[in-house]
């Protein structure tokens, strides 16, 4: 991908967000939570944003796993930063969002807030891990095996509405028996686009700059590296002259 | 050892893993004594109020029994040192029948600190009789394997680390979360009277998905070890 594709991606994220918020800003406000409810607009796309990040951080680690393509483990890292930040964001926005409708930003009998806190933590001890192996194959060995791990987590915290007695709702877009007003849904599908692109563009830019690092690990690798006779070095006439 | 079958493999790392833990007696007579010591200290910081303490008292249990259980799954006695390893590898043994091995002396080093755990818990906090009782016998079994096998696998994942003693706690204590909260949502719906089935499931497939996978990745880890 050349430099002028990074930026042309991180433009139209920029735009998209742009556009994501005039439709969050304009759309008329809830009926009961009045404009608390637009926090939403970037709540529900974080937290998709995540999964997607996780699964991808899982997929890039069963890649690497099967084809040992320095690529995929670039690409399952960068996903896992990624999916941190939204995690964190999505945490973050549901807290503020609680304050005002739930009257607390944590609550601790509320199973999707909680296990979202959990599988923000078991991805930053993936991102710990990778930066406790020095010896990348050895790194993109273990980080795959933990990120499929990690993965277990995911439908967890999905399935967490519906198996736990909690304070979240349950799915509202695919559920069919209460439709979400469809001006709201407009907003949210925008701003889950924008989101996505915001996905793609931070993955682009932070996969490329893992292959540079990279590079750069190696060229000191093999700058450190002594060949075979490098001991040797030129007479020196000076030297010999001291020694006389 | 003799490179035999599979099981045979798995049965005879175990017997070594026990012989080591009864020699050092790492969980035995440290983690455990601990883990009383901890279960003492908790009423002391939440206040002496009894049915409070008899109400949150499985809960303590459970806590205490995944926080100290960590340390009983990762216990420095079943890390192999480079010389084992090798002389391991060099004997043929499976890494999947090491990991199945290592996981079982885990469980049943976790099922007796449960063990003793119990009888502390309900002499400290008093909880009172919990109808179906019994049931939380399988529970407490299915949650020592499924501590012992995320801390088996979290264990070769952090293996030869310098990081290693903080590194492995943060993997485990999250990714065991699931674990204790199905135990403690057994013990809430058989005080409330009400199935447990659906927990007992989630415990299940956790053990089963968590083996899976420590199954089929124990070569590779194996493999970055060396």
């Amino acid at each position: 991908m050349k430099q002028g594709s990074y930026r042309a991606l991180s433009v139209t994220a920029i735009v998209a967000l742009a556009v994501g918020f005039t439709f969050a800003t304009t759309v008329p406000p809830e009926r009961v939570q009045g404009e608390f409810a637009k926090i939403m607009f970037v709540h529900v796309p974080s937290a998709w944003l995540a999964f997607l990040a996780f699964g991808v951080t899982m997929v890039g680690g069963a890649i690497w796993l099967v084809t040992k393509t320095p690529i995929w483990d670039r690409v399952a890292a960068a996903s896992a930063e990624v999916g941190v930040f939204y995690t964190a964001l999505a945490l973050l926005t549901g807290m503020i969002w609680g304050y005002p409708v739930w009257g607390t930003f944590w609550d601790w009998s509320d199973a999707r807030m909680m296990s979202t806190a959990i599988m923000f933590f078991v991805y930053v001890g993936y991102l710990a891990l990778r930066r406790s192996i020095p010896d990348p194959e050895t790194r993109a060995r273990r980080s795959a095996i933990l990120g499929i791990v990690a993965f277990i987590q995911v439908p967890l915290v999905y399935f967490s509405v519906t198996l736990f007695r909690t304070l979240h709702q349950g799915p509202t877009v695919v559920r069919p028996d209460a439709p979400i007003d469809p001006e709201f849904l407009r907003a949210l599908m925008v701003n889950l686009a924008a989101f996505t692109l915001v996905y793609a563009a931070f993955m682009t830019w932070r996969t490329r700059l893992a292959r540079l690092e990279d590079e750069l690990e190696e060229t000191e690798a093999i700058a450190d590296f002594e060949l075979a006779g490098s001991g040797i070095t030129a007479p020196s006439v000076e030297e010999a002259r001291e020694d006389v | 050892m003799s490179a035999g079958g599979f099981w045979h493999q798995a049965r005879e790392i175990a017997r070594k893993d026990l012989l080591v833990e009864g020699r050092a007696g790492e969980a035995l007579y440290i983690t455990i004594p601990f883990g009383a010591v901890a279960l003492m200290l908790i009423p002391l910081a939440i206040g002496t109020d009894r049915p409070l303490l008899a109400r949150v008292g499985p809960g303590m249990f459970l806590a205490v029994s995944l926080l100290f259980g960590m340390l009983v799954a990762f216990r420095q006695t079943a890390a192999d040192t480079p010389p084992q390893q090798e002389l391991l590898t060099l004997l043929g043994t499976d890494p999947a029948a090491k990991f199945v091995g290592r996981t079982a002396t885990s469980t049943l080093l976790l099922v007796v600190f449960e063990i003793v755990l119990v009888p502390v818990t309900i002499l400290l906090y008093n909880p009172g009789r919990i109808p179906g009782w019994p049931w939380l016998i399988p529970v407490l079994v299915m949650l020592a394997s499924g501590l012992a096998l995320v801390g088996t696998l979290a264990g070769s994942v952090t293996a030869g680390l310098r990081t290693r003693n903080t590194l492995t706690p943060l993997l485990v204590a999250p990714l065991s979360m699931p674990l204790l909260l199905a135990s403690a949502q057994v013990v809430e719906a058989l005080r409330q009277e009400e199935s447990i089935l659906l927990w007992i499931t989630l415990l299940a497939t956790m053990n089963l998905a968590i083996a899976v996978i420590g199954v089929l990745t124990a070569r590779p880890l194996e493999e970055s070890g060396r």
